[in-house]
């Protein structure tokens, strides 16, 4: 039997899955089982067609795929430990200011406020390597005498890239953690300071445990939308040049619309999913940690 | 709408003059129409209300969006079978690969002055035999910029005519393109010239070059045949541009708009491109090259063939649309003399034969005129890519090979093997062979 | 060393360290602050000085020529940016407060009541977040071009709903576990029904949590593209962002009109942005920690 407690949630919930079950839901049913077909956007009925793994094999037996999949976990990686020092030293930052606080908040946060596409176009235009901006500054200041091409180089490629999504998601970060800060109890604090502990020891033994859910929650937060990182490398280099930073979602992208085999890039997309819930149920875990270890309950 | 449009085209069945003489009469007729986006291209669109108002038809404009997006989004739709809007903008490279999606103009156009239309663009409009869409007046092929103060300076000519020992020229071959930009080469300040280094652009410059040095993408059964001593010596002319440092670093991630800016601001001295920047290029506002912006005809490769890979965007008419003879009415309406007239005047090359005489005779100035005749030479050696439905696919299997070789990953040869490969692959499971 | 010695180079110290954190405060904001001056700059300068080479450092010509030309007629330079703007803010705006109507109950949910698996469940409309666009925009075309929801608003707001429930719920939920059961409770011992109850005391308390989890729906929606882009068409539907791509064509993009439409599209969110930060800080405080 059910109780009226149990209706009244199913009642509370019950808008949220319906939307989800039709809004997510069905849909990755679908593309499930076109990735069992050589479904191509251009010939229809191929979706007719079942082929069983045909698609896996495939894209399990090429090397382009797994450079992109191992590229894009390094990427990944990187991109999300800088932020989240890049945000916890902003928040330090920002919390230590005694004046134009509203000003300042506003100001970290001002990154996030653009929209990814808008990113890939203002860096791309930046790193331009002929007229951009970055290197018309560094030959002025004399500090080099060459065109840099930051979005060819290998290396650069990608440090470019990760300097446009860093910029645009540290915000996040530092928000998260500037909420932590502001919550944090004062009298351990000044207990540290009586006990004679150094500023280093009171933020490594007091402050950091108590953010450390804080900065879980922000890790978790980036990996649940960081695919929206496609639209900034789609922009700025589209994967190229030779594939030096082609992601899972720009070679997902070309794959599934410009050569229109969509079966394939869907089951291209199901490992990029993996991936995704791989590094949200980490941090997710890691969250739960962090907060019993605090005590403040589940 | 839907009854009345379809008792309409029953009407005029029995009254035996479906398409006599366009446009026709088409009241109560409402048609959906994809239209691509952007500046260049909506000047026309302001001719569609001409069209209403003689026709008293409707045009909904369903979508319009930029060239990539409504290629997508025509993909998902025939994806989804959702085709039965009427009018879709087009465009060469493009259009092998919606299969089934257009219908043959021809019979819809009876009457019409298709012979009116340059006869080779309309060759590269058709598609398995059937002229799938009628060209507007944006037809590409690109012929060769540059700066005329270089070469008239007579310290550059003696200089290259003692270093090279022939004179300084606007180039006729692309050795002498190759020569040219090595010398003219500053870095990080100033190029020798600059290419197209991805997507489609990498691949269709490697294309024209291709055929410029007497080789072929494929041979009769397409099977791939690039990767020929043809293919390698196409292929290493860009290598060798880049490893001479003749063009910018950071080519293999121009297109279109960065090459575009790089000749406008005034550091690159020889550029390969489209018609559209004529009149960016020499405008004082934009561009810092202007007043001194030479155009020729785009040079030949060691075959004694130009370069000239070329396309051209149009207009086309679903198999499913219920009002055919209305659709091809209003085709036929946004790319006839007037409407041409109209949309060339904004800088874009017609594809109408009468309308190249038009824009050439009242061109308003000596650079304008200069222009109009040399790319009305480089038409004349255009031609399209190879007309299937897999081109697009194919050049994104090419161009990432091609950076690996430019940037020095792989040898011209190993490059286009592996891409050859690549290609066969796809061309065989398209079931070609 | 004696006593007041050893004041004065405290006091040195202190001065010092001072000055080191204006500093590096000052670069710091400069870092971030800078791309996006930079974007408003070039939305003021003619092409030619945007694209000059050697650079043009100080600006020679300023003016409000990209925005003037923005607004012009479609065809002769304008993009119908009006419209995306409207557009755009009624398909965030609605998103918004239905995704928090949503979240709202579902956080409640969440928060107040003992279900088996709720762990699980939590995580699984989590896990909804992580299915990248690219994944469904084809189904989700293919089905509303079925139903005839393309290009409309309605198609639109409710993929962005479904795109803002997990994060509003989590925020929600985590919100409504530090206000005391006793005191919705006690409202009901005082004659209040649970609805009233409700929204008398506990949502008033959960104010600043909602606002933050809105802040946060309303940027999601207002700059997302990957989507809008396949589900939206024409001046019906189009967004700003996907607005944006007006300015290219098959072979340039127009920088000075991207930029100054680029500065159009991230004024309302600094606003908004502007005015709530400060529940979006102690909402945040509160809301997802302690979940």
């Amino acid at each position: 039997m059910i109780d009226t407690k149990q209706k009244t949630t199913l009642l509370l919930l019950s808008p949220a899955i319906i939307v989800l079950v039709m809004v997510i839901l069905g849909p990755l049913i679908f593309s499930l089982y076109s990735s069992f077909t050589p479904f191509k956007l251009t010939r229809p009925d191929s979706i007719n067609q079942f082929i069983g793994f045909r698609n896996y094999v495939r894209i399990f037996g090429d090397e382009d795929f797994w450079a992109a999949f191992v590229r894009t976990i390094v990427v990944l990686t990187i991109a999300l430990n800088l932020e989240m020092l890049l945000g916890l030293g902003l928040a330090l930052l920002v919390n230590r200011a005694t004046m134009a606080q509203k000003t300042l908040r506003t100001i970290m946060m001002f990154p996030m406020m653009f929209s990814p596409i808008l990113v890939g176009f203002q860096f791309r235009f930046m790193f331009n390597d002929n007229i951009g901006v970055v290197n018309n500054a560094l030959q002025s200041l004399g500090i080099t005498q060459e065109a840099i091409p930051w979005l060819v180089d290998k290396y650069l490629a990608i440090f470019s890239i990760c300097v446009a999504e860093i910029w645009n998601s540290t915000s996040v970060f530092a928000i998260l953690i500037l909420a932590g800060l502001m919550s944090l109890p004062k009298d351990p604090l000044e207990a540290a300071e009586v006990d004679g502990c150094t500023k280093w020891q009171t933020f490594r033994h007091v402050t950091l445990p108590y953010l450390m859910p804080f900065l879980y929650i922000a890790m978790t937060i980036r990996s649940l939308d960081i695919a929206r990182a496609y639209d900034i490398v789609q922009i700025m280099t589209g994967g190229g040049p030779a594939q030096r930073t082609e992601l899972l979602w720009t070679m997902i992208a070309r794959t599934g619309y410009v050569d229109a085999k969509m079966g394939m890039a869907n089951a291209m997309s199901y490992v990029a999913i993996l991936l995704s819930i791989f590094f949200t149920v980490f941090f997710f875990r890691k969250l739960n940690q962090a907060r019993h270890q605090l005590g403040v309950g589940l | 709408m839907k009854v009345k449009s379809l008792t309409y085209s029953i009407a005029l069945l029995l009254a035996g003059a479906a398409h006599a003489d366009l446009p026709g009469k088409y009241d109560g007729v409402t048609l959906q129409a994809k239209l691509i986006g952007g500046q260049q291209y909506e000047a026309l669109y302001s001719r569609i209300a001409d069209w209403e108002a003689a026709t008293g038809a409707k045009v909904e404009v369903i979508s319009k969006k930029s060239h990539f997006e409504i290629d997508k989004e025509i993909k998902s739709d025939m994806a989804a079978g959702t085709t039965d809007w009427c009018v879709g903008s087009n465009h060469s490279s493009f259009a092998p690969q919606y299969i089934g999606l257009y219908q043959d103009l021809v019979p819809l156009l009876a009457g019409a002055d298709i012979d009116a239309y340059v006869p080779a663009i309309i060759g590269a409009s058709k598609v398995g035999g059937e002229l799938i869409m009628l060209p507007r007046a944006q037809f590409d092929v690109s012929a060769l910029y540059y700066q005329k103060s270089l070469f008239e300076d007579a310290d550059n000519q003696a200089k290259f005519k003692e270093k090279y020992g022939y004179d300084l020229k606007p180039a006729e071959t692309w050795a002498q393109v190759s020569d040219q930009a090595k010398f003219f080469t500053d870095p990080p300040n100033f190029y020798g010239t600059q290419f197209a280094g991805k997507d489609e652009g990498l691949s269709g410059r490697f294309y024209e070059m291709l055929i410029a040095e007497g080789g072929a993408m494929f041979d009769e059964a397409l099977k791939p045949t690039f990767n020929s001593e043809a293919g390698v010596r196409a292929l290493n002319w860009f290598v060798d541009m880049y490893e001479s440092g003749a063009v910018p670093k950071g080519t293999t991630s121009y297109l279109w708009d960065e090459l575009g800016a790089g000749f406008a601001s005034g550091n690159v001295a020889i550029n390969l491109d489209w018609p559209g920047w004529a009149g960016y290029f020499n405008d004082p506002e934009a561009s810092k090259v202007a007043n001194n912006v030479g155009v020729v005809v785009q040079p030949k490769g060691s075959a004694g063939i130009r370069t000239g890979w070329s396309g051209h965007h149009g207009f086309s008419v679903t198999s499913d649309c219920a009002n055919p003879e209305a659709a091809a009415s209003l085709v036929w309406f946004l790319t006839n003399e007037d409407s041409q007239k109209h949309e060339s005047a904004g800088g874009s090359l017609p594809t109408r034969t009468a309308v190249w005489e038009h824009v050439i005779n009242t061109a308003d100035s000596d650079y304008r005129k200069g222009v109009l005749a040399t790319f009305s030479e480089a038409a004349q050696h255009a031609f399209p890519v190879p007309s299937i439905a897999e081109w697009i696919e194919a050049s994104n299997v090419l161009f990432p090979e091609l950076q690996a070789a430019i940037v020095g990953e792989k040898t011209a040869q190993e490059a286009l093997d592996d891409a050859a490969k690549e290609i066969e692959e796809v061309l065989m499971d398209a079931g070609y062979y | 060393m004696n006593f007041a010695q050893s004041n004065v180079y405290q006091r040195t110290l202190k001065r010092v360290g001072k000055v080191a954190y204006i500093l590096i405060l000052a670069v710091t904001l400069m870092i971030i602050l800078l791309p996006g001056l930079w974007v408003f700059l070039n939305s003021l300068r003619p092409i030619n000085e945007i694209m000059a080479k050697p650079p043009v450092w100080i600006p020679q010509s300023l003016s409000f020529d990209h925005y003037k030309a923005m607004f012009d007629p479609v065809g002769s330079g304008g993009v119908p940016v009006l419209k995306y703007f409207r557009n755009s803010l009624i398909i965030s705006l609605s998103s918004t407060l239905i995704a928090l109507l949503i979240g709202l109950a579902g956080g409640y949910a969440f928060a107040r009541t003992h279900f088996k698996g709720k762990r699980h469940w939590f995580l699984g409309l989590m896990l909804t977040r992580t299915v990248p666009g690219i994944a469904l925009s084809l189904p989700l075309f293919m089905i509303m071009a079925k139903l005839g929801i393309i290009d409309t608003h309605f198609g639109v707001i409710l993929v962005y709903v479904a795109l803002n429930i997990p994060f509003t719920i989590w925020l929600i939920d985590g919100f409504f576990r530090q206000i005391p059961i006793e005191l919705s409770q006690a409202a009901q011992i005082d004659g209040c029904t649970p609805w009233q109850a409700f929204w008398k005391v506990e949502f008033p308390l959960a104010k600043s949590g909602i606002a933050s989890a809105g802040i946060f729906a309303f940027l999601t929606c207002w700059n997302e593209f990957a989507i809008a882009s396949q589900l939206t068409r024409s001046i019906h539907s189009k967004t700003l962002p996907v607005g944006l791509l007006d300015f290219t064509a098959e072979f340039g993009v127009n920088w000075g009109g991207m930029s100054a439409m680029a500065v159009l599209i991230t004024i309302p969110a600094i606003i908004l942005t502007f005015l709530v930060q400060k529940h979006l800080v102690s909402g945040l405080t509160f809301g997802a920690v302690k979940g």
